[in-house]
């Protein structure tokens, strides 16, 4: 128990000291030098924190074991720790403006988005806690696209942070929150008026971003479905689809996918989606596009060594799940 | 305009005939009629409708708590429109 507090605490202070000295120094360097040091430090985690590997290692076998071989698990693993450092490298290119990080990140599909904008009903960017989505979306807002999030600030939200901690991710983040064009539209139990800002945003002709793959608050379980994800079925709130066939914008994909070489990325951006008929079931085209995206590149969820995400989220079975602890923000990896 | 709020909210949000007939003063929210969509729905109903434009600072939970408030939020916004109603 002791042991555990302090090696909670240990891992907080070295996410805040990364966070807050490291990443913005590896930031300034060369962006090759800079994201292979942020490998460093990923590899350094996957070596110390054996009960995040150990567990993130289960879930992809229990949910692609069948297309992933030992190695290829231990690879994944080894990725996903590496990527969640380079994130925080992604982010903090953006404290000096946009342009240091849109050098690294091409937009595949912008034809995409400019024809769907061309119907002058905004549109929608369904993607996921996938990659460095948060970066991504301030990159195509950087491009000349008017973004806006529908999404929680964690650690807004994360009970047990102090106040001094939730100013220092205050900090972090404000360099996403500078790239879009309202502030984030933050659904919390109680908030009715979610869709209908979002709502407003499409009729001003932007892009509204919604990831679709978060684990539904209890109090929205009762509008959650069951849609087929990762072999399993997943329990997802379809609202993007309602937003959709109300606004009438239409739904695109988008999802940032880092690059071998660490340091560039590509925001691939899709043709829409049908999203006519029933809600369910255009739904389920959505969350198959992230089932897809999430299978071509594993190691870019962020959701895979959280099983209390992962259990609400209907993945593996509540016993796993331990009572909720105090954490970093979700995209804080 | 009572009965024309009434009969959308009962015909297309109410999942739960349950709450059918629908009081003028039953709350929305508290029954669950009314979420983030479905006030979406019911925000695009009323501009279509009453050819208003219901803009970010108005969507208060106040404003679409019942029937009775939703018409007291549009008779603020369009005076004219109660004579025309009414009269």
């Amino acid at each position: 128990m002791g042991n555990s507090r302090a090696s909670r605490l240990l891992h907080s202070l070295e996410g805040v000291a990364y966070w807050g000295a490291a990443a913005p120094v590896l930031a300034r360097l060369p962006a090759g030098l800079g994201y292979r040091l942020a490998c460093r430090r990923g590899d350094w985690l996957s070596r110390h924190q054996a009960a995040k590997r150990a567990e993130l290692a289960r879930n992809l076998r229990e949910m692609l074991g069948d297309e992933l071989s030992r190695t290829a698990v231990q690879q994944v693993t080894r990725d996903w720790f590496r990527f969640a450092s380079c994130d925080a490298v992604d982010m903090m290119r953006l404290r000096h403006g946009a342009r240091p990080l849109r050098r690294l990140v091409e937009i595949r599909g912008r034809e995409h988005l400019e024809a769907a904008l061309a119907g002058g009903k905004g549109a929608i960017l369904c993607s996921a806690h996938f990659g460095s989505y948060d970066s991504g979306f301030s990159v195509l807002h950087a491009s000349g696209f008017p973004v806006t999030s529908i999404g929680r600030w964690q650690y807004k939200y994360t009970a047990s942070l102090s106040s001094a901690e939730r100013r220092f991710w205050d900090r972090v983040y404000r360099p996403v929150r500078r790239q879009r064009a309202r502030p984030n539209i933050e659904p919390w139990p109680g908030r009715f008026e979610v869709a209908a800002l979002a709502a407003a945003a499409l009729r001003a002709n932007e892009v509204v971003t919604i990831c679709i793959d978060a684990p539904p608050l209890d109090s929205d379980q009762a509008r959650a479905v069951e849609v087929p994800f990762l072999g399993r079925r997943a329990r997802l709130l379809p609202g993007v689809v309602t937003l959709a066939q109300v606004s009438g914008a239409p739904v695109l994909m988008g999802f940032v996918y880092r690059s071998a070489d660490y340091s560039h990325q590509v925001l691939e951006i899709s043709a829409p989606v049908p999203v006519e008929g029933e809600p369910t079931a255009a739904f389920q085209r959505c969350a198959a596009e992230v089932n897809a995206a999430i299978r071509k590149s594993p190691a870019q969820w962020n959701y895979w060594p959280s099983p209390v995400d992962l259990a609400s989220l209907g993945l593996i079975s509540p016993e796993r799940a331990p009572a909720p602890s105090p954490r970093l923000p979700a995209s804080v990896r | 305009m009572e009965t024309v709020i009434k009969d959308y909210i009962s015909r297309e949000l109410v999942q739960d005939p349950k709450l059918l007939p629908l009081a003028d003063d039953a709350s929305l929210m508290e029954s669950g009629i009314l979420d983030s969509l479905s006030l979406l729905r019911l925000v695009v109903f009323l501009e279509e409708r009453f050819g208003i434009t219901v803009g970010d600072a108005d969507l208060l939970p106040d404003n679409f708590a019942s029937v009775n408030a939703i018409c007291a939020y549009l008779r603020a916004r369009e005076p004219g429109r109660q004579a025309a109603t009414h009269g």
